[in-house]
């Protein structure tokens, strides 16, 4: 299963952005092969309106099976994400990647959407 | 780290006077950010002094080199905001009303034309007579607030406010439920609403709820100029009990507000013994909100 996580940085103690549309990356965690994929997204700084759908684009082309992330995408990034019958989980935003891994495996983060 | 963003979805409702009250009570706890680029008004207040001046870069406009230009008007003919003239024996764009389309660019026969971004304006993080630091901006004439500049300024307040370790960040944001406001609460930690009760702010303040539950982000709410319609006032506590919106005061309306403006200050500088208890109460149910 692939896993995306709006992320701050690289790697297990990388932080989960809270923001969907603006987040700098996507750390994607394939836990079959236990490797992380890094996806820059920090051209996303240099849009003036409409981050949240162009990130969504984004996670359509990656694919994954499930979306981390904080607040949860806005109206527009959503009814793309929900088309694509995305599974998101929000609530973690701040917390450390390992540490939104586990709640996400120990059913403790909320549904988004 | 929390982040509290003061908005109200409709305009003129108190939002920038609540938010220079509450930062001079917790002038020490806190960094703040002016988040309503368009209309920036805590400058008048805070007195800032930058110490730190970036110019920002949004949009692009259409310019034509003169040197290439060959004067054969297609661009003019294929302009839909009647932007590109005759001047001389080439032509010219007028900044002012070139919308950056593209159009002109793509259809140029000599290339000629080429479509720069735009320095709209400056952000600034500054010192403050409060004592706080301020980030914030200014635009200018004719020139949009933008999602990306909100999340600038509040990317410029996250990495100061951590590095100055302070635990608040109150973020003023901007009137409405566009790009700049949800920009502006991707990431926060709460809502703060200041509202009024006024029709138009009733309806406002429900579209923008629809806005943050999108986001899940726990919200309080501030009914200001609460006696000027008491009907309005006891609606808008009913929705917000069946909405499970934590309500923290009701403001009278009082002409302190408009004095404390007119002479630069917080409402707290204008009449402390009055206002200290009301705002204090109210921020430390900030505080406490989660």
């Amino acid at each position: 299963m692939k896993i995306a996580f709006t992320s701050t940085g690289d790697g297990w103690d990388a932080k989960v952005d809270p923001r969907f549309g603006r987040t700098d990356y996507f750390l994607i965690y394939d836990d079959a092969t236990e490797a992380f994929t890094l996806v820059d997204n920090t051209e996303i700084r240099s849009v003036e309106h409409g981050a949240g759908p162009k990130s969504a684009e984004k996670i359509f082309e990656l694919a994954p099976d499930v979306l981390i992330t904080g607040n949860g995408p806005g109206g527009n990034a959503a009814s793309i994400l929900t088309k694509m019958k995305m599974k998101i989980y929000v609530g973690a935003g701040g917390m450390s990647i390992r540490e939104a891994y586990n709640a996400f495996k120990n059913n403790e983060l909320q549904k988004g959407v | 780290m929390k982040e509290i963003v003061c908005i109200s979805g409709k305009g003129g409702t108190g939002k920038s006077s609540v938010v220079a009250a509450l930062s001079w009570i917790a002038k020490d706890e806190i960094l703040v950010a002016d988040c309503d680029v368009d209309a920036a008004d805590l400058h008048l207040i805070f007195a800032p002094e930058p110490e730190k001046s970036e110019e920002f870069y949004s949009g692009i406009k259409a310019e034509i080199d003169p040197s290439r230009c060959i004067a054969c008007g297609i661009c003019a003919a294929k302009c839909r905001f009647d932007a590109i003239h005759p001047v001389g024996n080439v032509y010219q764009v007028k900044p002012l009303d070139c919308e950056g389309c593209g159009y002109c660019f793509h259809v140029c026969p000599q290339n000629a034309i080429s479509l720069p971004e735009q320095m709209v304006g400056h952000c600034f993080t500054s010192n403050t007579r409060f004592g706080c630091k301020l980030v914030h901006a200014k635009l200018k004439i004719g020139a949009d607030n933008s999602g990306k500049l909100v999340a600038k300024v509040k990317n410029e307040a996250k990495q100061l406010a951590a590095a100055l370790e302070k635990e608040y960040i109150l973020v003023d944001g901007s009137p409405g439920i566009g790009c700049p406001v949800i920009s502006s609460l991707s990431g926060a930690n709460l809502a703060l609403l200041v509202t009024e009760p006024s029709l138009s702010a009733q309806s406002d303040l429900e579209r923008l709820w629809k806005l943050i539950q999108k986001f899940q982000i726990p919200a309080a709410c501030i009914i200001n100029k609460a006696d000027i319609n008491p009907n309005i006032s006891h609606e808008i506590k009913k929705w917000l009990k069946k909405e499970g919106i934590r309500m923290l005061a009701e403001l009278p309306y009082d002409e302190d507000f408009q004095a404390a403006i007119v002479n630069g200050n917080s409402v707290l500088e204008y009449n402390y013994t009055k206002w200290q208890p009301v705002f204090e109460k109210i921020w430390q149910a900030l505080k406490e909100t989660k």
